[in-house]
């Protein structure tokens, strides 16, 4: 047989090995067969220098051309092969993509936490400071700078946790009358007291919530907690109207209830402000028709507010010729309630994990 | 207050309907509470006849009847059937016509009819009495109606007289509101509408003059600013005619007779509480009685009207008799002894004004409120004591068949105080705070309505007087109020202020504290809220010592004694929460809380309240899973958590010491470490919660914790620390396990190697400790490090790193005692 003869056999008996090899060990071994050291085609490749110049150029080529495509051929099949070898593994390898995930599990925040840095969130995109100050504070900051007369009910040991005074009359502008049970010194009932330090420390411009733990002497039930969180705010500045003070709410309580709640003002009287008000917004269960939710009303009370009294003002050396202003609170239990429509709020207070995880 | 709306209707136009009215109070700030239909629980109450009449078998003073209720009660074929009705009363006779109450009907009082026997004899029924049907205070017998009232019908539609009553909380700041005339001011301002109010007046004076019976004398003015006393004579002590104790139910009162019921009747109609004295009663000295207002003595008693004796202070006022004994506590209750009785003739009328803070502080320190106290306390019309007096003897003369005395006996040291307050109105000031278009017109005569004299200056300044019986109107901003609220809040455009030269947005520290808390979730530990009060012996219980904690602050009335106090440390409460779950099969508890504490000073008004950062770890992160196994929670758990958080924060120079057991005893010895920063900044501690401060909280199962100072985290926090370059070229990692006696610290174990291995140690990790009393030695340990040798500049080569391991291995064995572990 020539070398041309030859050539052209090897090429046929690699395709026809190639078509046959079933796994990448047979097309292995066919590829050494044929084209390792000891292979035949490289053989003949050796052999090439035997040749006459005259046959070589010719032969070359051929030989060549047959080893690109036996080199061709094994590639193609090998790619072939390699790829149901992927899709067979893979096919081992499936998994019940139905059983759990492995879970880091993370700690959760608690509710009333999460509502409050919303509500922290939505005032500092108005530009709104937050503010802190001392759980335990004096008459002064919790009632009488904020307007509330000297016997004002709320003063009363009934709705105020008063502590002992351990220094009686020490404190600026301690009082001279106290009721049994009552003191200079107390849990504060609100977290206005805040906004009176920070109107006595800074200048207006005053744009800022002080949301905190508040107490109160109720008993624990469903309903109730003798500690709780408020979120107050209080804006001061120059020609601040009543309808500043609704855009800002209605703004703010879409943020946190929802765009298509509707929001209701009704006057009522605080000490602390004038015109007062009460905020209500819509029932989110029935939409403002009446339900077992909004015992009928349509409405649901979310918060309390009104113009600063400018007495208020004159107590902390604000002018109320030049500024006005307005302030707000709001119960963050209450929203909590409302918003998961809770059946009792001692559940906030006990670090059940069945209850914290799921918020 | 409870406003009945046929009684509102006689003095202004209203709607028809109640619950249009309702809308517009709620609308200008009067909350209503409810909306009564009064009559409404009368069901089951039908006028009747008495059929017969015989006496009951079994007793000598009951009587065996049969009423006759119409249709109201039918047989099989609706026939109406009488019904048989077993009654004690004695002043009826066949063929009365009567009021029944049938099974099933509730009287006042929640008083239940049901089918009963009676000595034997069934009952189903029961003929009423004026005072069991709430209409009067009349109890001597049943109500007989006139003959040709019908049978069967219901009793309700009977009387014709449906009311609707409007319970309204009626804010502090409104006493006028707690009477009807005001009441009736105030709607009338709400509708626009005109007032029709007519009282009456005593037709005929006879008698002795008032003042020829009674003097009065105001000790201390400040007490008491105004003092009225009238007399009226032969009163006629009996049950008020019907719709006089109609009125005094629909307003909230008890029909009790008709002097007492025309004192309180007043009192709801102005709003100016009223008291009777029996005149008998009250001790006489040169033919006259002499009334003394005065500051009450320390520990001078008195009983009141509800039976209590109460013992009273000087902050009080009372009224007494000559000065000597107290008939009346002032503003609050009257006396027992000078009540009106059945055989009282003549009667002292008191329209008084007391000081609104005296009664409210009075109010507090007894626990005693009324009707009269919540009128004071909020402040009472000084100017109107003597009108209010007149309208009363009138009623007296009308209702009780009383001889009106001439005259008024009228002390008024206050005279001065109580003159009307002229206010400066600016009509653009109204509208610059409201932001809306409120016209002049518009707030000149709603002001007007709302009795306010409304003088124009010009046309942007009014001078505005109030009315007496509106102390809140005593500034601008207070009638700005009044215009806004009847223009309506509801009705002002919302707009969003510009807050010019104003930033906000949270501080630095506040974006740490959430970094906290942030940092701690993702350690797979949940936040928790707990009480911030403690109980006085929390401490002591864990064995938490007191120093450096201050003096604990005490709560005067603390509505529990385990909240007595407020808490020195987080743990208690956090371990309260940890044996919640327990209780409650939660076995895994990881939970954390950022909260105060309150360090009292023993001479210092008000503590110190540092934040802290509590965490507290039980069980294990969770339960195995198919794919996962959990180890329980150990120490170095908790030491975990503290390291990550340090981290976060970016605290720097963080080292762990051994806890003295003497300064922690509430931490198990040994497996408790200080935590601190920085260069010897102590941050607080991490460790095992010791077993037996575990049980006293009720904890059985191990617990490991930390507690923090945030004051201190916040301050060692950095934003940022320095950028260190990303190694480029290859390290070379070589292992080293050695073996050192237990004494030997892993810090120090890894100071000796990081100090010994030079420039060339880039890294140094421990992936292994290992005991065996066999293969290690008894009192030692294994440690394995992982070190990776690394030039910045160039890629070692193996001499290089044989050399300086060989150097490090030497440099540490002889440092620590150790050897290498082959």
């Amino acid at each position: 047989m020539s070398m041309s003869d030859d050539l052209k056999s090897i090429e046929a008996q690699v395709a026809e090995g190639v078509a046959a090899a079933e796994s990448m060990e047979a097309l292995e071994a066919l590829r050494v067969s044929v084209l390792g050291k000891k292979g035949q085609l490289t053989a003949i490749m050796r052999s090439m220098g035997k040749l006459s110049p005259e046959e070589r150029p010719a032969m070359g080529k051929l030989a060549n051309t047959v080893r690109a495509n036996v080199e061709a051929a094994l590639k193609a099949r090998k790619e072939t092969l390699s790829a149901e070898l992927m899709e067979r593994k893979m096919a081992a390898d499936a998994c019940d993509v139905t059983l759990p995930g492995r879970r880091l599990t993370p700690g959760t925040q608690h509710l009333i936490s999460q509502i409050r840095e919303e509500i922290e969130d939505i005032f500092c995109g108005l530009g709104y400071t937050v503010e802190d100050g001392p759980y335990v504070e004096t008459t002064w900051y919790n009632f009488t700078a904020l307007n509330a007369p000297e016997d004002h009910p709320s003063r009363s040991a009934k709705d105020t946790f008063y502590v002992v005074d351990n220094a009686p009359g020490s404190v600026a502008h301690a009082e001279e009358n106290h009721v049994q049970g009552e003191s200079d010194i107390l849990l504060r009932t609100q977290t206005s007291g805040v906004q009176v330090h920070v109107m006595e420390n800074k200048k207006p411009p005053i744009y800022m919530i002080c949301p905190g733990t508040v107490f109160r002497p109720d008993t624990a039930d469903a309903n109730h907690l003798p500690q709780f969180t408020q979120v107050e705010g209080l804006v001061v500045d120059e020609g601040i109207t009543f309808g500043d003070f609704k855009g800002t709410m209605d703004y703010f309580l879409r943020e946190v209830f929802g765009k298509d709640r509707a929001t209701r003002y009704r006057p009522h009287f605080f000490p602390f402000t004038e015109p007062s008000c009460e905020v209500d917004v819509s029932c989110g269960v029935c939409h403002g028709e009446g339900c077992r939710f909004c015992k009928g009303t349509g409405w649901l009370e979310i918060l309390g507010a009104g113009m600063v009294d400018p007495n208020v003002f004159q107590y902390c050396g604000i002018d109320p010729e030049k500024y006005t202003g307005f302030a707000f609170g709001i119960g963050v239990e209450r929203v909590a309630a409302l918003r998961y429509d809770l059946p009792d709020l001692r559940m906030l207070m006990t670090g059940d994990m069945r209850f914290l995880s799921q918020f | 207050m409870r406003i009945s709306y046929e009684w509102l209707k006689s003095m202004v136009d209203v709607p028809d309907d109640p619950h249009e009215l309702v809308e517009q109070l709620t609308r200008t700030g009067t909350e209503v509470e409810a909306v009564e239909k009064v009559g409404a629980n009368l069901e089951h109450v039908v006028t009747a006849q008495v059929v017969s009449k015989v006496p009951h078998p079994n007793s000598d003073h009951m009587w065996l009847c049969q009423v006759s209720v119409g249709d109201k009660n039918v047989d099989a074929e609706g026939n109406p059937v009488p019904l048989q009705i077993v009654c004690g009363a004695q002043n009826f006779n066949e063929g009365d016509h009567i009021v029944c109450a049938m099974i099933g009907a509730v009287l006042p009082g929640d008083f239940k009819i049901k089918k009963s026997k009676l000595r034997g004899i069934e009952s189903c029924g029961m003929n009423c009495s004026e005072r069991e049907l709430g209409l009067g205070s009349n109890h001597d017998g049943i109500m007989i109606l006139p003959p040709d009232a019908p049978v069967g019908m219901d009793f309700t539609e009977y009387l014709g007289t449906s009311d609707t009553v409007i319970d309204c909380e009626i804010t502090p700041n409104r006493p006028d509101c707690l009477s009807m005339t005001g009441f009736a001011t105030e709607v009338a301002a709400i509708l626009d509408e005109d007032t029709h109010v007519e009282l009456p007046s005593v037709a005929t004076e006879s008698g002795p003059n008032a003042a020829d019976l009674v003097d009065v004398a105001i000790e201390d003015p400040e007490l008491c600013s105004r003092y009225t006393a009238r007399v009226v004579r032969n009163v006629k002590i009996g049950p008020s005619p019907e719709w006089l104790a109609r009125r005094v139910a629909a307003a909230g009162g008890r029909s009790i007779n008709n002097v007492v019921d025309v004192t309180n009747y007043v009192m709801y109609l102005t709003g100016q509480p009223l008291h009777a004295f029996d005149l008998g009663a009250l001790s006489e000295r040169d033919g006259k009685r002499h009334i003394v207002v005065r500051a009450a003595h320390e520990g001078e008693k008195l009983t009141t009207l509800d039976g209590q004796e109460r013992v009273l202070t000087p902050d009080m006022c009372v009224i007494t008799d000559d000065g000597a004994t107290p008939v009346a506590l002032a503003g609050v209750m009257g006396g027992l002894d000078s009540e009106i009785t059945e055989g009282t003739t003549d009667v002292l009328l008191e329209s008084a004004n007391f000081s609104a803070g005296h009664t409210s502080r009075t109010s507090r320190n007894l626990d005693l409120m009324s009707e009269a106290s919540i009128r004071y306390e909020r402040h009472v019309d000084g100017t109107n004591c003597a009108n209010v007096a007149e309208i009363a003897a009138a009623l007296f003369e009308q209702c009780c068949g009383a001889e009106v005395c001439p005259g008024i006996v009228d002390v008024y040291p206050g005279e001065a105080d109580d003159a009307p307050t002229v206010i400066q109105l600016r009509t653009a000031r109204v509208r610059s705070l409201a932001g809306a278009p409120i016209t002049n017109s518009f707030i000149a005569s709603r002001l007007g309505r709302l009795g306010c004299e409304v003088r124009r200056n010009d046309v942007e300044h009014y001078e505005v007087v109030a009315p007496s019986n509106r102390p809140d109107l005593t500034r601008e901003v207070d009638l700005i109020e009044e215009v806004v609220r009847l223009w309506g809040e509801g009705d002002i455009a919302p707009t969003i202020p510009a807050a010019r030269n104003h930033a906000g947005g949270l501080t630095l520290e506040q974006r740490r504290t959430r970094k906290v808390g942030a940092c701690l979730r993702s350690c797979g530990l949940s936040e928790t809220s707990t009480y911030c009060f403690a109980a006085p012996d929390d401490l002591a219980r864990l064995g938490i010592p007191e120093t450096g904690r201050g003096v604990p602050v005490k709560i005067i009335r603390p509505l529990v004694a385990e909240q007595s106090e407020m808490r020195r440390d987080l743990l208690p409460g956090l371990l309260r929460s940890v044996a919640y779950n327990l209780d409650h099969g939660v076995a895994n508890v990881a939970l954390y809380e950022i909260g105060r504490v309150f360090f009292g000073h023993a001479h210092r008004s008000q503590p110190d309240e540092p934040s802290y950062v509590c965490g507290v770890m039980a069980g294990k992160r969770a339960d195995d899973a198919w794919n996962q196994r959990y180890a329980e929670y150990d120490f170095y758990d908790a030491k975990g958590v503290v390291e990550e958080l340090l981290d976060a924060l970016r605290v720097t120079k963080v080292r762990f010491k051994v806890a003295d057991p003497e300064q922690y005893p509430w931490l198990q010895p040994g497996r408790a470490a200080e935590v601190f920063a920085s260069g010897g900044e102590l941050v607080g501690w991490v460790g095992n919660v010791h077993p037996r401060a575990l049980k006293a909280m009720d904890v059985d199962v191990p617990v490991v914790a930390f507690e923090l100072s945030m004051a201190t985290l916040l301050r060692l926090a950095h934003n940022e620390l320095p950028y260190q370059d990303v190694p480029t070229l290859p390290g070379v990692d070589v292992d080293l396990a050695i073996v050192v006696d237990e004494s030997v610290t892993c810090e120090t174990l890894m100071q000796r190697i990081t100090s010994a291995g030079g420039k060339l140690l880039s890294d140094v990790r421990l992936f292994d400790v290992y005991r065996d009393p066999v293969r290690v030695g008894e009192g030692k340990k294994s440690m394995a490090f992982s070190l990776t040798y690394r030039a910045a500049d160039r890629t070692l080569t193996s001499e290089e790193v044989e050399k300086a391991h060989a150097k490090l291995v030497t440099k540490v064995c002889k440092s620590t005692g150790g050897e290498v572990r082959g």
